[in-house]
């Protein structure tokens, strides 16, 4: 038996899968940022949104992203993406977070 | 005017910039990590007993970093008064806390290691490219050159001071990393500030960065002495040498001043 929505003549499969990628592409994770990351350098209610940098063999998770300026991982509570702003309040600097070329999310200074 | 923390990354950027140059969130912020720290040391950190070769070394690094930060504190002091406007003003107000206490922490720590009259010697022990740059930097701000002394102070003269921070605590004995350490935490603040005022600037009037590459060339040749002079002071291998300078050049190139 047919979808009912298969049988209509205004269908189209691809759209339909399109629409559906776009759904998931628009639903980000969201996370929770309470545990105490040991970073101190920033009034206590905003240190959930830094921790350190622990060096080149660090992995970075979906919500954070490195700053360029002073090399502090910065923290959001949801899933980051390219065109996200970000703030590093350690070194005051506003970021966008872009797809480097190696494919990693990176972040640069707007000044 | 003070934000409640939320998701702080959707905040409008003059209120961050409004509160991130408050005297406020410097306070908060130091608090974190100087409360019970004398002299930027736990009292439980024990004395070390070092080698005379080493704890000459030390004494003359130290004495070049009194230099650096004695720089500082007159630079970002006499900055003050010709600074373009009130936030600015209050946020070097905080780099002036910030310098003096790196200079008062240094002598203690020189005094620490049997240094007799410190503060009378630190200048003839220093680096005497350093010394040459403290001549340049300082020039500028007696002509109320703002631009020239933004740079070569909080981009420059920073970014050297975090480099041989951050290289020379991997290797420094217990007291003189945590102090080491404290102190690299207040730098951030002062790099972030030099660099992200200077590229707010940069945006509408990119023709100055004619004169600041002007600036850079003349300075070059000491930071790069400095740098060297710094590098084998510390012991660092000569393979991560290009590394001590690449903060202050990545800085240089995102401000649109390399070469």
């Amino acid at each position: 038996m047919r979808e009912p929505l298969l049988a209509s003549a205004d269908f189209d499969p691809a759209e339909d899968a399109g629409a559906r990628d776009g759904a998931a592409r628009s639903e980000r994770r969201r996370f929770v940022l309470l545990d105490d990351t040991g970073f101190d350098e920033v009034p206590a209610k905003y240190r959930r949104f830094y921790r350190r940098w622990r060096g080149p063999g660090d992995v970075l998770a979906e919500n954070e992203v490195l700053c360029p300026v002073c090399r502090v991982v910065i923290r959001s509570a949801r899933e980051l993406r390219p065109g996200d702003r970000v703030y590093c309040m350690p070194c005051m600097s506003r970021l966008e977070v872009v797809r480097g070329e190696a494919g990693r999310l990176e972040a640069i200074v707007r000044y | 005017m003070t934000l409640e923390a939320g998701e702080l990354h959707e905040r409008d950027h003059e209120g961050f910039l409004s509160e991130v140059h408050s005297f406020e969130f410097w306070f908060q912020s130091v608090e974190g990590y100087l409360h019970g720290h004398p002299h930027g040391v736990s009292p439980s950190t024990p004395f070390p007993e070092l080698a005379p070769d080493r704890r000459a070394a030390l004494v003359a690094t130290l004495s070049t970093y009194c230099v650096g930060e004695l720089t500082a504190l007159e630079g970002a002091s006499g900055m003050i008064g010709f600074a373009p406007n009130r936030a600015t003003k209050i946020f070097l107000a905080t780099q002036v806390a910030d310098e003096a206490r790196h200079l008062e922490v240094l002598l203690h720590r020189l005094a620490e290691l049997g240094v007799e009259d410190a503060e009378a010697g630190f200048e003839a022990r220093a680096n005497r490219h350093l010394m040459a740059f403290r001549e340049r930097l300082l020039a500028y701000v007696v002509e109320k050159d703002w631009l020239a002394a933004l740079f070569a102070q909080n981009v420059i003269l920073e970014a050297m001071e975090f480099a041989a921070f951050q290289t020379h605590l991997r290797t420094a004995d217990a007291r003189t990393a945590e102090l080491l350490g404290g102190v690299l935490k207040d730098e951030r603040r002062h790099i972030g500030f030099g660099e992200n005022a200077l590229g707010r600037h940069l945006a509408s009037h990119p023709d100055d960065r004619r004169r600041l590459r002007e600036v850079r060339q003349s300075l070059e040749p000491l930071v790069f002495a400095t740098f060297e002079d710094a590098a084998l002071q510390v012991g660092l291998p000569a393979a991560e040498r290009p590394e001590i300078a690449r903060l202050y050049l990545d800085s240089v190139a995102r401000l649109g001043l390399g070469t």
